[in-house]
């Protein structure tokens, strides 16, 4: 008998792994979130946790400050991006090596930036405030003010992902062929209406790509709000990721598991509308 | 050496019937070539018998052994692609013994059998180089010196010259026409070329639309095709053919006749104008513009005097007109 | 190049040089700084050299504990890369060469993993029930399977470009399906192979979150966890917390020199693709 030469017991090392570490937790997941749990017993509750998500202060600020932070690195990390990669694409003195210092902190540890930024934003002895000093300013407290802390985050985080979009961005860029330039300034077009007229239109393949890259990687965001804040001062700058480790080390499992399933849910309801909005206007260009 | 009987072979893509129920015998040790237009399932029928596709409904035989279940490998079967496949990351050396390496025979075997069909092929100063380091003669030589060590009992070729230049694929026919001297194998080879069916065929199957058309010697086919396709198929240019009102003045269906039949004089059956004359040399072909046919196609010397719109009158070569 | 490119060029690279290259100078120097100097936290000329001697002094910190992070560390970047080679290209092979229903069900299995964030505690309950919490192994297998939609991607979409005359010149020659796919496509995926390799293993090599949570404990630190405890640890020993940054920056750095190209292409293919 004649087999395929594509069998699909090569999916099953994969599949295994995939499916007992990944896909078994996440079907469990929506119901332990309806459980008060404690790893080995787990009795129903309902809704309560959801509801105590809802109504607790510190767990609600959470979810709107991941919100907040997604959209704005998103935000930032596209706008920034697509100007980095058009000046680093635009045959400027030391081309190649701006593209790899902005590159570079891509590939840091996420721990060993925050930790370092922690120590530059230190209010008195920080180097930003002392440089702020220097021009005669009175910096702020970038991370001890419970009004900016999460700012002063999403800062560190467009320092250090903004290299990933250029570079998305630059390959976008190249794709686009140089006759519609040629053609804009035949047509008269000034720098700036080829800009927005050819660039910002023909690269949105890219664009797609960054925004919901950094917005899936904001919404996920923990490891350096961890190593800058631990969600503080107070709550001020928690999100969901970190609020869901808080309530795990406090035990919490059902409400920690809830969580998780929120910000399952707060990805879906920004991703694929958004997935779907972008695929359809792709067909009208 | 084997003989190859397709009984009923038929083949559908979802709801696409591709090929729709073939009987075919092929003789031991003959060179069949499959001709036909592009898409009319000549590869698949290839791949059917190699084993690539499985049939929907039929059975094959490959020397007597029901085989249409069975691996391509297990088949006594070799194909040559038409992008030769060649493995890129392995040496001419590699590529030539990669079967037998699979087979497990002995390395020094291996070598002996690699250094033999390469010197048959003149392959041994590649037997180095990766594919890419070498000409499209060079891998098509490749790819069958591949074949070869396999030992089959039938060559399956899918278009293997498409990929040459005009001079190197005449020089390859020549070459293959002589390998099957040479082996006397059953070979199978696929084409949509009829230059490359009439030139290298013991038998030509004529394919259209999943079905035969017509089975035959090159010379069965030029003097009696069986159908006004085939009519208009084999042969270059090809033959005029008339359907319809003027067909059934002629008392048939389809009215044809080859161009080389056509006989041009000062009088004869059909006055014309000439509208443009090609100059081949020893040959040359004179499209006419004739009343109440329509346009008509006529070769004749490479001295003919005639010049784009003089008149002339075309006559048919008796017992060489087409009636179906 | 024109006078407009030049200046341009010169104004972004003082600017670059002051926001990008600034804080990695501040790290370099804090770590050779004496400790008096560094609890200064500012961006001065370092007074001392004492490399060596801080060097020292981190790595031999809590019994050694650095060395045991970084041997735990490679150890799960080296397994978890191995096994999003093996089975990302096995999975992307059939996917991409196979055409079915179960196709959407993996092709759903991928983007999940890209999309869905991971549901923590109930993946400890499941490593728990297996035995594999707290373990090297448990880190390798977790690092496998939030790694492998991304090599799956990747491998497919790269896969499209290898002719399928090969795979069946193969079948004919006699070739297995296990044996035509490592012995004929395997070795000509190295491109993508080599790209992967380099990707995933800086972002294994930096992960902190999930040895956080599915890691636990003493004799399993890895060395972004060691960092991060480290902070508490030096809170007055500013010099030996940035020679621990450094000694951490430095491995991608090493890796950015050689594979600068391979980073590059793995990030746009699978980004403008996904
Ligand atoms: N795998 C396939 N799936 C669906 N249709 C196919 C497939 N392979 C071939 N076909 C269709 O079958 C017909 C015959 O193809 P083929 O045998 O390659 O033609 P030829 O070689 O004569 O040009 C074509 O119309 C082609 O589109
Ligand atoms: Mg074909």
């Amino acid at each position: 008998m004649q087999r395929s030469p594509y069998p699909y017991w090569f999916v099953l090392p994969a599949a295994v792994v995939f499916v007992t570490l990944f896909l078994v937790p996440t079907v469990a997941s929506l119901w332990f979130s309806l459980t008060r749990w404690d790893l080995y017993t787990a009795s129903f509750i309902g809704l309560d946790n959801f509801r105590q998500f809802f109504s607790e202060q510190n767990l609600t600020l959470g979810l709107g400050n991941t919100v907040i932070y997604a959209v704005l690195t998103s935000a930032t990390k596209t706008v920034c991006g697509l100007l980095l990669a058009v000046l680093l694409t635009s045959g400027i003195w030391g081309q190649s090596f701006l593209r790899t210092v902005v590159f570079f902190p891509v590939l840091v540890s996420t721990i060993g930036v925050g930790i370092t930024f922690t120590v530059l934003m230190h209010p008195t002895k920080g180097l930003f405030n002392v440089g702020l000093a220097a021009i005669g300013l009175h910096g702020p407290g970038w991370l001890t003010d419970a009004s900016l802390a999460l700012y002063s985050v999403a800062l560190v985080d467009l320092w250090k992902g903004v290299g990933l979009a250029t570079l998305i961005y630059i390959a976008g860029l190249a794709a686009i062929s140089p006759d519609y330039y040629e053609a804009a300034r035949i047509d008269g077009a000034t720098r700036v209406q080829q800009f927005w007229r050819v660039t910002v239109p023909l690269v949105q393949p890219a664009t797609v790509t960054v925004i919901t890259l950094s917005l899936i990687g904001g919404l996920r965001s923990f490891d350096l709000i961890w190593a800058m804040t631990k969600g503080g001062p107070g709550f001020s700058s928690d999100v969901l990721a970190s609020v869901i480790y808080k309530q795990y080390q406090a035990g919490f499992y059902g409400l920690s598991t809830a969580g998780n399933v929120i910000l399952f849910a707060l990805i879906a309801t920004i991703i694929l509308p958004l997935t779907w909005w972008f695929n359809r206007k792709e067909v009208d260009l | 050496m084997a003989e190859v009987v397709l009984k009923g072979i038929r083949k559908s893509f979802g709801a696409v019937d591709v090929i729709k129920g073939i009987d075919l015998t092929i003789r031991d040790g003959e060179f069949c070539v499959f001709v036909g237009p592009s898409g009319c399932g000549k590869s698949t029928l290839l791949r059917i018998i190699a084993g690539l596709e499985t049939a929907t409904g039929g059975t094959l035989h490959i020397d007597g052994r029901e085989v249409s279940k069975a691996e391509p490998s297990e088949r006594g079967i070799t194909m040559v692609f038409q992008s030769y496949a060649l493995y890129p990351h392995l040496t001419v050396r590699q590529n030539i013994g990669f079967g037998l390496s699979l087979a497990k025979v002995p390395k020094d075997e291996i070598a002996r059998i690699v250094t033999a069909t390469a010197a048959t092929l003149q392959l041994e100063k590649l037997l180095d180089r990766k594919p890419k380091e070498l000409s499209g003669g060079q891998r098509q030589r490749v790819a069958i010196g591949r074949s070869i060590v396999r030992n089959p009992k039938v060559f399956l070729f899918d278009e293997p010259l498409s990929n040459l230049d005009a001079s190197l694929r005449s020089q390859m026919r020549i070459e293959i026409t002589e390998l099957h001297a040479k082996l006397a194998t059953t070979m199978i080879y696929v084409t949509h070329d009829q230059v490359e069916a009439m030139t290298m065929a013991d038998k030509i199957v004529v394919l259209n639309g999943g079905t035969i058309e017509q089975v035959g010697s090159p010379m069965e086919l030029y003097n009696a095709p069986a159908t006004p396709f085939v009519a208009g198929f084999i042969g270059s240019p090809k033959m005029n053919l008339y359907e319809g009102k003027l067909a059934q003045e002629m008392g048939c269906q389809t009215y044809g006749i080859r161009p080389e039949h056509v006989l041009l004089g000062a009088e004869g059956r059909w006055q014309g104008r000439v509208k443009h004359v090609e100059h081949l040399g020893a040959d040359a072909i004179v499209h006419l513009d004739v009343e109440g046919l329509g346009s008509l196609v006529a070769r004749t010397t490479g001295d003919t005097g005639l010049r784009p719109g003089g008149d002339v009158w075309a006559s048919p070569q008796p017992g060489k007109e087409f009636r179906y | 190049m024109t006078r407009r490119q030049y200046w341009t060029g010169i104004i972004a690279t003082v600017l670059a040089l002051v926001i990008f290259v600034v804080p990695f100078v501040f790290i370099a120097f804090t770590a050779v700084k004496d400790k008096a100097q560094a609890s200064h936290l500012d961006f001065t000329w370092p007074l001392q050299f004492l490399f060596w001697q801080n060097l020292v002094d981190v790595v031999s910190t809590r019994n050694y504990m650095l060395l045991l992070a970084y041997f735990n560390s490679s150890i799960i970047t080296v397994g978890a890369v191995a096994m999003l080679i093996l089975f990302g290209a096995m999975v992307g092979y059939v996917l991409q060469r196979r055409q079915s229903r179960w196709n959407k069900v993996i092709f759903g299995c991928v983007l999940a993993g890209l999309i869905i964030p991971p549901a923590v505690v109930p993946t400890i309950w499941v490593m728990q029930g297996l035995g594999l919490f707290k373990t090297i192994w448990g880190m390798v297998f977790i690092q496998v399977a939030y790694g492998l939609a991304f090599s799956v991607l990747l491998y497919r979409s790269f896969i499209a470009t290898i002719p399928r005359d090969l795979d069946e010149a193969a079948r004919i020659d006699g070739a297995r399906p296990l044996q035509i796919f490592l012995r004929v496509i395997l070795p000509l995926l190295k491109p993508v192979t080599v790209t992967l390799i380099v990707v995933q293993s800086i972002a294994i090599f930096n992960d902190f979150t999930n040895p956080l949570y599915y890691l636990p404990g003493k004799e399993n630190v890895t060395v972004q966890l060691t960092l991060f405890n480290f902070q508490s640890q030096f809170s007055t020993q500013f010099n030996l917390l940035f020679m621990n940054i450094l000694l951490v920056t430095i491995p991608p750095l090493i890796v950015f020199i050689f594979f600068n190209r391979q980073i590059v292409a793995g990030m746009t293919a699978g980004a403008v693709k996904g």
